[in-house]
This record gives C-alpha cells, structure tokens and sequence, in this order.
C-alpha cells in the first residue's frame, strides 16, 4: 500500500474526532476568551468590546473575592479529607481479608450513583428536625442552611462521592509496591505504622500525587452540589458559593453571559496554572521506583 | 506463636471494623431513599424520626410517575446517553487507531489539538455552546442534549495508549495481505482492545446518565429534560413531600445500580483501568 493512500486513510479515521472537538469544543474555549472581553446588550443581540472592563469590574467585586475563597476553602477541605480515607481504606483492602471484593463494591456504590439523586437524599438526611443526622447525633444543626456549616455539609457529600474511585486507584499503586520490601522491613523489626511510613508512604507518593491533582481540579469546579442541596434561595448561598456557581448565576439567571464568561477564564487560568504545577512536579518531586 | 495468631486475628477484626463502619457510611444514603421513598409523607418528617415505614406503599412511586414528566426525563437520558456513548465510542477508536498506527503529516498538531481540550474546565464551553445551539435553533431540544458531545478527546487519549501497546507483526501480516488500514483496524486491531473498549463505553455512559450542568443549562421544558435536571425541578414541584422525591431519585439511579450489580468487575476494573492510563 502506498503512502498516500495510507495517508488518507489516516485523515477520514480522525474525521468525525478532529472536526468535532475543533467546532464543539475548541471553538468554544477561544470563543469565550472574546466574550471576556465584550460587553452584549439586549439580550447579547448587539456586543461591544470593552477590553478589561469586565476584569476590572470582577476584580472590584468583593463577592467574587468570596465566591474564590468558598472554592480554595472547599478544595482545601475536600481533598485531603478524600485522600486521607482514600488511603486509610485502600491500605485497610490491601490486608489479606476476607471479602475483599464485597467492600470495593460497596465503597464504589456512590460512584455509579446520579449526583442529583445522591443530593437530594442528603438534603433529607441533614434536615434540622426529622433529619438522620441529626438524630444519630442528638444535635440540631441547619446543615445546609447555616452558613458556618453549609460547607461542611458539602464536604461530607462530595467525600462520600469521591472515596470509592480514589480508593481504587490507590490500591492499584499499593498494590505495585513489591512484598519482598515488606519482608526485608519485618525481618529488620518494622512493624505497623513504620512499615506504613518508610516503605508504603514513599512509594505510594506517585499515586498520590496524581490523584490529589485530580481531585484538585475537579474540586476547583464545584457546582453540582451547591445547585442541589444548597440551591439558590438559601441564606447560606453567599458562603459556599463557589466561582461556577457564580459563572451560572450571571450567565444564565442575571443574562450577564459576558460577566460570566470572565468568571469562567479567570478558573481557566486557574486549571492552566493547576496542570502546568502538576506536570512540571511530575518531572521533579516525585519518587518513581 | 499462639499469641502471634491471635495478635492477627485481633488486628483483621478492627481492620473489618473500621471497614464494615465504612461499608455503612457509604450505603446509608442508599438505604434511607429506599425506606423513606416507602414511607406516608407524615412518617418522612415525623419527630422522633421513623426508620422503618409502618405500611410499606408506593405512592410516592405512582405520583412521581403521573404528576411529573418522569417518563420523558427517562426517554431524554435514554436518547442522551446511547448518543453520548455509541459515536464517541466509535468514532474515538478509529482516531485512536490512526495516532497510533499510521504515520501521517501533521498527526502530532492534530494529536495535540485534540487533548488540548482535556486542560479545560467544562463551564469554559457551556456559554459559546449555549449561543451555537441557540443560533441553530437547537435550545430547549432533545438534539441539543447530546449534539455537541459526539466525540471524546478524552477516550481517544485513552485508547490511543492502548492501541501503541499492540505489537506491530500481526499488523505487518495483514499489511502483506494486501489490508488497508481500516480493515487492519476492524479485524485485528479492534478484538485486542476490548477491555479498552468496555471502560470507555462505562465512562461514558455513566456520566452522560449523572450529567446535570449542561442539560440545566440548555434546557428549560419539563419534557425535554434529562433524569438529573429532571430531578432538580422535582424539588420546587413537590417541596417537602418526600417520599415522591425519593421514589424519582431511586427511580433515577436504578438502570446504572442493575447495570453496576451485573457488571461490577468490568465497572471497578474499566474506570481504575482508564484512570491509571488517563
């Protein structure tokens, strides 16, 4: 066969993927970076380019300082918490015992679970009067509705969603660390809890290093639960309000579609920043075996 | 040794401990939808809270089905989900293949300006594609739900790694009987990447079912919603009444937890698998 008939077997095979990510998605990146810097009236039937005008309003703007800090607060809280029990529970599964099969699918549970039937269940669950929560801790606290513990009500939820598919990933990599290296500790005295920190904890650190950047970015995009169990007449809102929530909010409750598109880029760069971190650290800091 | 044994067994029993407590956590919320989603209205917001229903009925299940458009919400997921599976499915693996396989010019840009994309964060493209569904007459439509997620720069990144793992001499023999590539593809090279193939078709037929932001976004009538926003408006339509709340969320999650419970290896293996490709 000759080359150029293996070439344009070649370009119709990545057709439909190439033309399809270039108009739906790629278009649409760089299309919202204009919008950034617009200004639409009437609906987005005439626009404007106003230059950094929408910045500069957003960066005068103490609730998207908020909605920015309620986004790094949960990400700061979400994602050690998922990794902590990640880890706890993927060294725990790692044990030789019995019914090892039967926890990973019930820890996975959650994952194959809608997050919008998943929310409102908890909504129920972190009721003030007749809520489980409540009543298993003989407290009566607004879950969702007070505004110093909404964002540990969300916390909660997106632990109990994340834990599964992290534990999995990390039992993949603890299961990559050779057993001779155990023995070789045991037979020198290690036990317990040295063992899990001068051999596990090391070798573990590739792992756990990609899945907290995961974690990371998508925990920077946070809308899903906010939208559900916090929904948009509670007076907690302004505390947990995260950046997309903010971008849906202008962009399509206000119509401000320029104002929201400035949220969005400034998360963009965000993520950008996040990725270019994760890849240069991925070189350097961790320890590959 | 006596001891060393016991030591052991002490050490698996709060290891099952701590799991089972787990175990708990993680299934709770599934129990609590099912019992209350059986309760009467007053059982469900009753102080001290009942844990049981006292007579088990299914009303809440008969007014989510007759007082909302549930069976459209369902039909809208269906039609979503197959679309969002299948072409990305096909379409990946075949662009797959070709990164992969085939030496062609320009196949680094293109590679590159495919998973670019992967670096972006959703929201980033709701607006413009909002303002292109809209000039082409397409809110508030079933089309407009799975239209723009066709492809999958993401399975494509996948597959493409597993396609580079296939030795190159079964390639070779078809090439000296006279295959083209795609014929290559079809025959040989499709079988060997079945796994591959099962998780990707898992992906992303869970999370076209669980999907919510774009369908809120793009859709506004009842009928042309999906399971997810479906449910969102349940809440505005039947406020405290949640039993009907329960009944739709069980409802909702039912086909993938059936389809979870079948399939549970190739679930747990498929999305570790990807990930630790991805």
């Amino acid at each position: 066969m000759n080359s150029k008939s293996r070439y344009a077997w070649a370009y119709l095979m990545i057709a439909p993927t190439l033309i399809g990510t270039l108009v739906f998605w790629s278009w649409p990146a760089v299309y919202s970076i204009y919008l950034g810097f617009l200004k639409s009236e009437n609906f987005g039937l005439v626009s404007h380019w106003v230059g950094l005008a929408n910045y500069e309003r957003l960066f005068k703007d103490a609730e998207f300082w908020q909605n920015l800090r309620n986004t790094m607060f949960y990400v700061v809280l979400f994602v050690p918490a998922t990794i902590v029990l990640s880890t706890l529970f993927a060294v725990l599964l790692n044990a030789k015992i019995r019914g090892r099969s039967i926890y990973r699918v019930i820890y996975f549970l959650p994952q194959v679970t809608m997050a919008a039937a998943a929310a409102m269940v908890w909504v129920i669950i972190f009721a003030q009067d007749y809520g489980l929560l409540n009543s298993v801790l003989g407290t009566h606290i607004a879950w969702i509705s007070d505004k110093r513990f909404a964002m540990y009500a969300l916390v909660m939820v997106g632990v109990w969603g994340s834990i599964g598919f992290n534990m999995l990933l990390i039992l993949a990599g603890l299961q990559g660390i050779p057993r001779p290296l155990y023995e070789a500790a045991e037979i020198d005295g290690a036990a317990g809890f040295r063992k899990f920190r001068s051999i596990t904890l090391p070798l573990l650190t590739p792992t756990l290093f990609f899945t907290s950047i995961v974690l990371v970015i998508g925990a920077t995009q946070i809308f899903d639960s906010i939208y559900l169990i916090i929904g948009k007449t509670n007076v907690a809102l302004p505390a947990v309000r995260s950046l997309v929530y903010a971008y849906y909010q202008n962009s399509f409750i206000y119509y401000d579609q320029n104002y929201g598109a400035a949220i969005v880029n400034i998360l963009l760069l965000i993520n950008l920043i996040l990725t270019g971190i994760q890849f240069l650290l991925q070189k350097k800091w961790v320890v590959y075996d | 040794m006596s001891s060393a044994v016991s030591a052991k067994h002490r050490s698996n029993l709060i290891i099952h401990l701590i799991l089972i407590a787990g175990a708990v956590v993680m299934v709770l919320p599934f129990l609590w939808m099912v019992l209350t989603s059986l309760k009467t209205t007053t059982e469900a917001t009753q102080i001290p809270i009942a844990i049981l229903p006292a007579e088990p009925s299914l009303r809440g299940y008969m007014d989510a089905l007759k007082q909302s458009p549930f069976l459209h919400y369902y039909a809208n997921t269906l039609m979503a989900a197959f679309m969002k599976t299948t072409f990305p499915v096909i379409f990946s693996a075949m662009a797959a293949f070709a990164f992969a396989r085939i030496r062609f010019p320009g196949r680094g840009l293109c590679f590159f300006l495919i998973i670019s994309v992967m670096m972006i964060p959703n929201p980033v493209f709701y607006t413009p594609q909002y303002l292109m569904m809209s000039k082409l007459g397409l809110v508030n439509t079933v089309t407009a739900l799975w239209i723009t997620s066709l492809v999958s720069p993401f399975a494509t990144f996948l597959l493409r790694q597993f396609f580079l793992g296939i030795s190159k001499e079964l390639e070779e023999a078809a090439v000296l009987d006279g295959c083209n590539p795609f014929q290559i593809f079809i025959h040989i090279m499709l079988p060997l990447v079945k796994s591959a193939l099962v998780a990707v078709v898992i992906i992303q037929l869970l999370w076209s079912w669980n999907e919510l932001q774009w369908p809120l976004i793009i859709n506004s009538s009842p009928e042309k919603l999906t399971l997810s926003a479906g449910l969102a408006t349940l809440v505005s339509m039947f406020g405290t009444d949640y039993p009907v709340l329960m009944a739709g969320a069980f409802m909702a999650v039912i086909p993938m937890l059936v389809l979870f419970f079948i399939f549970q290896r190739r679930f747990i293996e498929g999305v570790a698998f990807s990930a630790s490709k991805g």
